[in-house]
């Protein structure tokens, strides 16, 4: 993602800063996946189902935690698409947790009602799902 | 975060009453732990999150449970702070005015109960988001538009109740509220307007109650907890054609704001008019110190030359236009020529058409989303915002008095200005951003002694704010000082009537029950 874009990215609202002759193409609004049926207090929740739809307010392409990570990984000589927390090798589950639970930077920390305990579990092991065992990229 | 009991209540007791809510929402939905009040503190807290601590919070799932929970209450004597979604950033999250309060979350009371096309209009609890109501519309197809805050994370009917505003031709949200259900702070249930029957099918369409109206005195408000409501919505336009000026000096706002307000009165403009200064467009362009790395408030020259260097004005204005497109352009021409009667540099123009995708930033055609909140990162570290919030008059004279007034008291400050009117009819909400690095302490001392000059300073000219931080509720409140401050000795009259025990958020807005009046000085900057 270009400078440009990400300053797009910023602003409220966000036309302010539309491009001389036309809308920024920025990636298109994503439809969240619905919150999964069932007792939110059970283990076995689905995780890219309930990141989807309780993280991907910020975490979808475009969105605010995607922005800023992106921003971050730029500045780290880090591939832009490592601002996407689901494309991500390096990821711990117990990173996750930590960060959802104490927040970091502009994300406020998440309470139990935005992520139970059980839907954390999940998702924590979905955004862990791609690092390779031993620690290592 | 450590505990910190209610008032006046033992630990005995407020173990009793967490065992009791437990027995209504099941254990799993009563948060008790440091971490849990932790997550319900004011994410953005100028200085220490203490300042404002939760003692616990409990997440109901249904109006009986929330009757349940609130007859509880009375019984301990334990204060609940309802939020919505709790994502009231910059106006202290989800963390209650008074220390002790236990959070009555109702995040899980988050059902689309009606979607009516025909209408326009949506029935839903107070959990649901403005990104969960969007999504649901893009699912059923509905032609109905959303009018969305900076903030899309939170709850549609929370940012209602809180006086939110949007940029589209619903954007004052409160008025979009129509028929409203609502547990009393005894744990009776009311429904107001037509919903008074039984069964009324126009419980969401006429906005009056037979005799006195009560839906926005539950707004802002300590008088219940709302449980579900009704929000107009926009039908979805055929197209929509965007103008964009950039404005070149700063004292151009006044004839801005005389353009655009009789074209909004009149009702050729319909949308809020969303009218940014600078900062707004350089904030987007990097952090802080890739512009100005000095501590102290970028000066004048720099902001200058930053303009000049991105081809930037001093304002920007955006109108947009909804519509079938015949009428969009001829009232386009119209809104054109006022403008050329001042500057001749024709407008940007950007039309939207059924079928074109939405772009997903864009507030002022509805679309939800959290991103406005990077501004935040501008300062660099724990970045956070207080936003001061007067309204004013939507005529040149009283904007450029409060212009060069918020101005002069922010420079004295030395902080950087960001400051944007959004007019809204007849009146303007000129809100000033403040960001600030949470942990430096300097920084934040200085915010507060700033936020303090500008209540006082506007109040001294005449001028009240709309919405305001925690820390300030009871300090804005002193400012509407008509009679001897009857509005809030009105208020206190209705809430120890409605609530003897002052269970429902003690000190929402400034308007403290009996049972803890004596408590006001605590938590207040």
């Amino acid at each position: 993602m270009s400078r440009f874009l990400l300053a797009l990215a910023a602003l409220a609202p966000a036309t302010a800063m539309a491009a001389p002759g036309g809308v920024p193409e920025l990636p298109p609004y994503q439809v969240r996946a619905a919150q999964p049926a069932g007792d939110r207090l059970q283990p076995g929740r689905d995780g890219k189902a309930v990141f989807e739809h309780s993280c991907g307010y910020c975490h979808f392409p475009g969105g605010m935690g995607s922005n800023l990570l992106t921003k971050q990984m730029m500045m780290m000589k880090r591939p832009p698409s490592d601002g996407i927390l689901s494309n991500r090798r390096d990821l711990t589950a117990d990173y996750v947790k930590a960060v959802v639970r104490g927040g970091k930077g502009a994300m406020p920390a998440q309470t139990r009602v935005d992520l139970t305990d059980a839907e954390l579990n999940a998702v924590a092991a979905y955004l862990a799902r791609n690092a390779p065992k031993g620690g290592k990229k | 975060m450590k505990l910190t009991l209610p008032p006046r209540v033992s630990p005995q007791s407020f173990d009793a009453a967490l065992k009791a809510f437990a027995g209504v929402v099941g254990a799993g939905w009563v948060m008790t732990s440091d971490s849990d009040r932790d997550a319900y503190a004011d994410a953005y807290a100028p200085g220490p999150a203490e300042q404002w601590p939760a003692s616990a919070a409990v997440a109901p799932s249904s109006v009986e449970e929330v009757r349940a929970i609130v007859r509880i209450a009375n019984e301990y004597k334990v204060p609940l702070w309802p939020v919505a979604r709790g994502k009231n950033l910059g106006y202290g999250t989800a963390a209650p005015r008074m220390a002790g309060s236990v959070v009555l979350d109702l995040g899980r009371m988050n059902r689309i109960l009606e979607l009516d096309p025909k209408l326009a209009y949506a029935v839903v609890e107070p959990g649901v988001g403005f990104f969960d109501l969007f999504d649901e519309v893009e699912r059923q197809k509905a032609p109905l538009w959303l009018s969305v805050p900076g903030n899309g994370w939170g709850s549609v009917i929370g940012n209602a109740l809180e006086h939110g505003i949007g940029y589209t031709p619903y954007g004052l949200h409160a008025r979009n509220l129509c028929g409203i259900e609502a547990v009393l702070p005894d744990g009776d249930l009311l429904r107001t307007g037509m919903g008074a029957m039984k069964d009324n099918p126009a419980w969401h369409l006429f906005p009056m109650n037979y005799g006195p109206t009560w839906d926005l005195a539950f707004s802002q408000s300590n008088l219940g907890v709302v449980t579900k409501a009704g929000i107009w919505m926009q039908p979805a336009p055929e197209t929509s054609l965007e103008l964009t000026w950039d404005i070149p000096n700063e004292e151009d706002i006044g004839w801005v704001i005389d353009t655009v307000t009789p074209l909004k009165i009149a009702g050729l403009i319909e949308q809020n008019v969303f009218i940014p200064s600078w900062l707004g467009k350089i904030v987007v362009l990097g952090n802080r110190k890739d512009f100005w790395d000095k501590p102290s408030a970028m000066p004048e020259w720099r902001v200058k030359e930053l303009l000049k260097q991105y081809d930037l004005g001093y304002w920007r204005v955006s109108i947009r236009l909804y519509g079938d497109e015949n009428v969009n352009k001829a009232k386009a021409e119209v809104i054109k020529s006022a403008f050329k009667r001042h500057l001749s540099a024709p407008p940007m123009e950007v039309w939207w058409r059924q079928g074109d995708p939405r772009p997903p930033l864009d507030l002022t055609l509805g679309t939800p989303s959290a991103v406005p909140l990077q501004m935040s990162d501008w300062v660099g570290g724990r970045g956070a915002h207080l936003g001061f919030s007067p309204v004013v008059p939507a005529t040149s004279e009283h904007v450029m008095g409060q212009l060069k007034r918020s101005r002069k008291i922010i420079a004295d400050h030395d902080v950087d200005f960001y400051a944007s009117f959004t007019i809204g009819g007849r009146f303007a909400n000129n809100v000033n951003m403040l960001m600030y690095d949470r942990d430096n302490d300097a920084q934040v001392d200085n915010m507060k002694k700033l936020f303090n000059a500008l209540i006082s300073e506007t109040a001294k000219a005449g001028y009240g704010e709309y919405r305001t931080h925690l820390g300030w509720m009871d300090r804005v409140m002193e400012t509407f000082d008509f009679n001897d401050h009857a509005l809030r000795r009105f208020d206190e009259k209705i809430k120890d009537a409605l609530d003897p025990n002052g269970i429902i958020a003690p000190g929402k807005q400034g308007v403290w029950p009996a049972a803890y009046r004596a408590l006001q000085k605590e938590g207040a900057q």
